[in-house]
């Protein structure tokens, strides 16, 4: 539910720093970016040689057209661009050439060999006798009235091919009917590369997408459990899991939906704008006549999006946190009476979202429907450009059918470039997010200055100790003890005089300003951390379990071997419970571990600390009240758990105390007295007093006198 | 699913002339659009003479422009009605369900989690929306299109347009196949995601324990590898989309190669023009969405509906604690009394209150001690009617309390809760939560009493200064006393502190109290404290002990029962103010 109140920045704009952090993950993926990059650049080129493939199907087979041009135009001067050899078809005084040749032609050279009656602009079909099949010869012997023939050569004119019947067509035009397959087939052939390559494309680019995931989610993960406590313990953890799960996703969008997207509609783009120019330069540049209203449309409704994004974003996060809210104090709502009142506010915040919402749509709505207009539009203007230019013969059908559809294809991408623009935005607001907080140095110094004693004997000193949580606060004031290897001291004291800290410092979880902690005379800090965290172990107050079995619960890994955990769980008295439970060892613990008492829980943690063998032993025992059974449970497993080690205790209990060697009484962060409980309570001082209270009536606040 | 979408007939009939203009104006532009090839086919045709009539082609484009326009004129209105109407109801229905949600009692936000029910006022109205807008739309798109096409395209090629469409329906087929592939890929992304973030959870919560035993190495091992495990679900997902999606344009694609090598014949053997080729490719592509529509309208309907059911569980529910027809309207005063209270929470072993008889004259105060779990909090929480009993009853003015409206009730009570919950607004907001126009002078008063008026005058805002808000958050004797100052507002007939000076010093309560006492009297009050100092002006004062009264009478007559709980504790706190830590103040230390 915390994620319901998060306020953080939704969006961000474009920022050239965060990007180039994120781009650096890319690095170690160079094989699986080759693949991407390779994969797209195919099925791009792909995508784009299929309307050139329809276009030879058009001008190759269905509409081949031919021209006939005088004899005598081939030493003329104008007839140079014609390129003719002189070993074309003739037929009756005229070469036949396929008309795409006439395009070469010059304006005025065509004019005058148009005024010189040596081309015109009849549009013939040519067919070469020696090839045709049989069947085709037939058609030709039948119909002869309507060919013009000479040799092995036959034209004739395209609109009286209109005329055959389906039968004659199809077998005079036979050849044009295999090359109908034979570009079918390729056009096959291409679709099935275009479908490999989008399906490669998108797995790489997508296995990219999660390693860069795992990368980022480790390092924030090793990162953010190695600061100091200080620093976590500032950071609420709903904050740190968001930053591991949620804003790495949106990075991963980042790279999967918007740079992928990107270079496959910038590669697509570009392509198509090569094959437009390529095929004609003038009907390219009149394609493109839209292209400036687009691009300022498109600029406008990005800068709208945005706007409208952002804002529909912060109404529903004000929804969502007005809804938790109200729910949350639903019993203060109702006993103020305030449910009418706080109907009407979430109307209007409601109203507000919806407001916002419909602005967004109406951004999207607007949008897509005009550039879809801008798109027919162009394919208008260049039908119209187009048809002037083919009757000028120097446009083929082909060329005009497919810059049709390649307007279509170049438009495409343009529609949902704003959506885009918004996923780049969280991903920004991600990134830096993330980015902030693995720019966060905090943590505990570990630079030892020693190498770690290979047995650590367990004498502890506290020399003039100051600290603080919070600059300015003293905790410990100038606090010096100490404790002899195998010695047990009990710390007591009233809430808030330090005795928690006192665990906190040992195990170096937070460090001192001023003074030293000392373990066999080595200062904490000159330890190396982790040696000195093996060494010495605490037994926290706030048992925490991990969901997951008894056994790793303990074992925590597999350092312990199952023979010391089950031999520390005997120690501790643990394994009675645990064998009485159907999994034994095995038996999971549920969420929060609710399934065992809170006795168990400790012995748990007793059991636990128990299987690491360390050297020293800080305990901070439960302040809550348990029962007289729990309290000889636990009892007997602390025993077994202290028995031989340097301890420190934070003692509530009285059994605890009297076990001890020495008791330290703490108030206001330092020693107030110090000694056995005899000598203590013949003080007459603090320790007496709280004796008395605590232990010495019959109806004791904690029923620890038995 | 058709008996939950019955539940929506209101609000389509509310909405059904926008619906009616949106659907009207979706099946003109799909008329539109199954029309624009034409005008492609003739210009094309016309280009194909070779000899062009220049003026028939600009009569047909400027056509072809024309229609272009009112398409998108006409995406626009569809996208304005429907879109519109579908946001429209999403926001009548969650309005409607925060309505319903602000009347059920505390028993209902105990079996119903506060998650959940965001959920549904969120995700769920969020798949309503789809179901009533996108899901719509596209069901009346495929509809439309596909059999416009199909007929546009039989009637000029029968043959050609029949083979073509072979694949077709197998988009169709795909898309619900689709659905059900990945359904269970994407629910195991879903269930890895989760367990990450709860692994992530874990170590965060549990860093101490992993720090002292070293442990960082083996969390993270096991991050990784739930990572790995994340990755590869991932990517079986990306397997059955990066197949999918470009499998359908492979099938589109498909389409085209048998119109070229059907088609093609039939324009070679002079069946067909090379422009109805072109009109036929761009019926073709324009055929793909609707057939992919028809699947996700599938699946979009069925969410819907699973969705619709969930948000209607909530507005169909019984909101438990309501005012009896006929109940009393004035204003409850008088006597506070318990006659033989009992009650048991859902589940529970025992009773949290067991036979509870007391009465409070009007005007004294009432002070309650005892331990966590003894019931305390529930008995007050019986008299404003946010528990009902089990036995017994409270009356107030010699009515029981369920005689009475429960409006008329509640504005007799003044209440501070235990955790002293505030709303995110600035603390004036809080301080007038129930009386956003009191007075000045009166309001001045009340953050006087409090002392919250000190502590505002050093915050940036100062009565402005927002709750709860990133950079300021009270702390929590703030907090409390902001809470003190709210329930003065109202003026109550009774007014009701749970343990509500826990967090502030023994010396601002001192002055908290005897301000407070002085502004209260001759009216009730219900004091529950751990604090003897707090208790001791009371006029009676009990002590509860799981669930019954053990003690009762006046602070001396308690003091002077020494075997007492009251009188334990009282010597208790004495020593621990003689240490100078009394245990109210702050925890501090035991927090980390």
């Amino acid at each position: 539910m915390s994620d319901f109140f998060e306020s953080d920045a939704i969006t961000k704009g474009y920022d050239a720093g965060i990007s180039r952090r994120i781009f650096n993950y890319i690095r170690p993926y160079k094989a699986l970016v080759a693949a991407t990059a390779l994969a797209l650049l195919v099925g791009t080129a792909g995508e784009l040689v299929l309307p050139i493939v329809v276009r030879s199907i058009v001008d190759r087979a269905l509409m081949p057209s031919w021209r006939t041009v005088g004899t005598a135009a081939e030493p003329a001067p104008e007839a140079k661009d014609l390129h003719l050899a002189g070993d074309e078809p003739r037929v009756g005084g005229s070469f036949v050439i396929p008309t795409a040749r006439i395009a070469a032609l010059t304006a005025r050279d065509r004019a005058a060999l148009e005024a010189r009656g040596l081309i015109d602009a009849l549009d013939w079909y040519y067919c070469d006798l020696s090839t045709l099949g049989e069947p085709g010869r037939a058609v030709v012997a039948q119909r002869s009235a309507l060919f013009l023939l000479e040799g092995r050569h036959a034209i004739i004119l395209s609109r009286d091919l209109k005329t055959l019947t389906p039968a004659e067509a199809r077998s005079l035009r036979s050849s044009d009917l295999a090359l109908v397959s034979s570009l079918s087939f390729l056009l096959l052939a291409v679709l099935l590369v275009v479908l490999c390559c989008a399906f490669v494309q998108t797995f790489a680019s997508s296995l990219i997408g999660q390693r860069i995931m795992k990368d980022l989610r480790m390092e924030i993960f090793r990162h953010a459990s190695t600061r100091s406590l200080a620093f976590l313990s500032r950071q609420p953890v709903g904050r740190l899991v968001t930053r591991m799960t949620s804003d790495v996703e949106t990075i991963n969008q980042f790279f999967t939906d918007v740079i992928v997207a990107f270079l496959k509609d910038a590669a697509l783009m570009v392509g198509v704008l090569i094959v437009l120019l390529s095929m004609d330069v003038r009907l390219a540049l009149v394609a493109l006549a839209t292209l400036p209203p687009v691009l300022i449309v498109t600029l406008i409704s990005r800068g709208k999006a945005r706007d409208a994004f952002r804002r529909q974003r912060q109404w529903v996060s004000k929804v969502n946190s007005y809804i938790a809210e109200r729910l949350s104090g639903i019993s203060v709502v109702q006993l103020f009476i305030r449910e009418e009142a706080s109907r009407r506010e979430f109307e209007a915040h409601d109203r507000e979202l919806l407001g916002a919402s419909l602005g967004e749509m109406y951004v999207f709505a607007t949008f897509r429907p005009l550039v879809d207009l801008f798109a027919n539009i162009s394919v208008a203007v260049v039908l119209w450009y187009g048809a002037s230019l083919l009757s000028l013969q120097i446009l083929s059908l082909g060329t005009l059918i497919a810059f049709v559809n390649l307007i279509r294809m170049f438009y495409a991408p343009v529609m949902d470039i704003s959506e885009k623009y918004t996923l780049l935005q969280s991903a920004m607001a991600g990134g830096e997010r993330v980015f902030a907080l693995l720019d966060e140095t905090e943590r505990v110094p570990d630079s030892p200055k020693v190498a770690m004693p290979s047995s650590i004997r367990g004498h502890i000193e506290f020399d003039r100790v100051s600290f603080a949580y919070k600059e300015g606060e003293w905790i410990l004031r100038d606090l010096s003890f100490s404790v002899e290897p195998g010695e047990m001291v009990a710390i007591v004291g009233p809430t808030g005089a330090g005795k928690t800290t006192i665990a906190n410092l040992i195990t170096r979880l937070w460090d001192i300003q001023r003074g030293s902690i000392r373990i066999d005379g080595y200062d904490l800090r000159q330890l190396p951390l982790d040696g000195l965290r093996k060494a010495v172990q605490p037994v926290l107050q706030d048992v925490f379990l991990f969901s997951g079995s008894i056994e790793e619960n303990i074992r925590l890994g597999d350092e312990v071997t199952v023979d010391r955990m089950r031999a520390a769980s005997a120690a501790v008295h643990a394994d009675e419970f645990i064998d009485r439970m159907p999994g034994g060892f095995a038996e999971v613990l549920s969420e929060g571990a609710a399934n065992i008492s809170q006795g168990q829980r400790q012995l748990l943690s007793f059991a636990r600390v128990l299987a690491h063998e360390p050297s020293i032993i800080i305990l901070d025992e439960a302040t809550s009240s348990i029962d007289t059974e729990t309290e000889q449970l636990v009892q007997r497993g602390l025993e077994a758990l202290l028995a031989g080690r340097t301890s420190v205790v934070i003692a509530h209990r009285l059994s605890t105390i009297r076990h001890a060697n020495r008791i330290l009484v703490l108030a206001e962060g330092a020693v107030a007295e110090s000694g056995t409980h005899e000598e203590l309570l013949q003080l007459r001082g603090l320790y007496w007093n709280l004796y008395r209270l605590q232990y010495g009536g019959d109806v004791g606040l904690r029923e620890a006198g038995s | 699913m058709l008996k939950e979408y019955r539940s929506l007939l209101p609000y389509l009939r509310k909405y059904r002339w926008h619906y009616a203009a949106g659907i009207t104006a979706d099946i003109l532009v799909d008329g539109g659009n199954i029309l624009m090839p034409q005008f492609i086919k003739h210009a094309i045709d016309l280009v194909a003479t070779g000899e062009p009539d220049f003026k028939a082609l600009l009569a047909t484009l400027l056509w072809m422009v024309a229609l272009a326009t009112a398409i998108a004129a006409g995406r626009f209105l569809w996208r304005y009605f429907i879109h519109g109407s579908s946001r429209r109801i999403e926001t009548e229905m969650r309005d409607k369900l925060f309505s319903k949600l602000m009347d059920f009692s505390g028993d209902y936000f105990r079996k119903n989690k506060t998650g959940d029910l965001m959920a549904r006022a969120t995700n769920d109205m969020g798949a309503i929306r789809q179901a009533t807008g996108m899901g719509f739309i596209t069901f009346i798109d495929g509809v439309f299109m596909s059999t416009g096409i199909l007929i546009v395209m039989v009637a000029s090629a029968p043959q050609t347009a029949l083979l073509t469409a072979i694949p077709l329906p197998l988009v169709t087929v795909l898309i619900i196949m689709f659905g059900s592939l990945v359904g269970p890929r994407f629910k195991l992304v879903q269930e890895i995601y989760s367990r990450l973030s709860e692994i992530a959870q874990e170590t965060m919560a549990g860093i101490r324990v992993v720090k002292a035993f070293v442990r960082e190495e083996r969390f993270a091992s096991l991050f990784a590898k739930t990572n790995d495990q994340y990755r590869d679900a991932s990517m079986s997902l990306v397997r059955v989309f990066g197949f999918f999606f470009p499998f359908i344009a492979f099938l589109s694609g498909l389409t085209t190669v048998i119109l070229l090598f059907a088609g093609g014949g039939a324009v070679i053997e002079n069946r067909m023009t090379p422009g109805e080729i072109v009109a036929m490719l761009a019926y073709l592509e324009m055929l793909i969405w609707p057939m992919m529509g028809a699947g996700f309208t599938v699946n979009t309907l069925q969410r819907g509906a699973a969705s619709l059911q969930r948000v209607n569980e909530v507005l169909q529910a019984e909101p438990g604690i309501v005012s009896i027809p006929g109940a009393s309207r004035e204003a409850p005063r008088g006597d506070l009394e318990f006659r033989g209270l009992t009650f048991s929470y859902e589940g529970a072993a025992s009773p949290a209150l067991h036979d509870i008889s007391l009465v409070l004259p009007r005007g004294l105060t009432l002070g309650i001690l005892g331990r966590v779990g003894s019931g305390k909090s529930t008995l007050l929480r019986l008299m404003p009617r946010l528990l009902e009993p089990e036995r017994g009853m409270i009356l107030v003015g010699g009515l029981d309390v369920r005689d009475r409206d429960l409006h008329a009730l509640r504005a007799a009570f003044g209440y501070v809760p235990q955790d002293s919950f505030l709303f995110s607004a600035t603390v004036a907001e809080n301080v007038r939560f129930a009386r956003p126009d009191l007075d000045q002078q009166r309001f001045e008063r009340i953050v006087a009493i409090s002392t919250i008026d000190r502590d505002v005058a050093g915050f940036p805002a100062l009565w402005e200064t927002k709750v709860g808000e990133k950079g300021l958050t009270l702390s929590g004797g703030q907090k409390q006393r902001v809470a003190i100052s709210r329930a003065l507002a109202v003026d109550p007939e009774i007014l009701v502190l749970d343990d509500a000076l826990s967090a502030v010093d023994a010396e601002t309560e001192d002055r908290i109290l005897s301000a407070l006492l002085e502004d209260r009297r001759g009216r009730t009050n219900v004091i529950v404290s751990h604090r003897v100092s707090t208790l001791r002006n009371a006029d009676l004062i009990v002590v509860l002990e799981e669930g019954t009264i053990v003690q009762r009478g006046s602070h001396a007559e308690l003091l002077a029962e020494p075997e007492g709980f009251y009188a334990e504790i009282a010597r208790l706190q004495e020593l621990e103010s003689l240490l100078g830590h009394p245990s109210s103040t702050k925890g501090g230390e035991g927090s980390v």
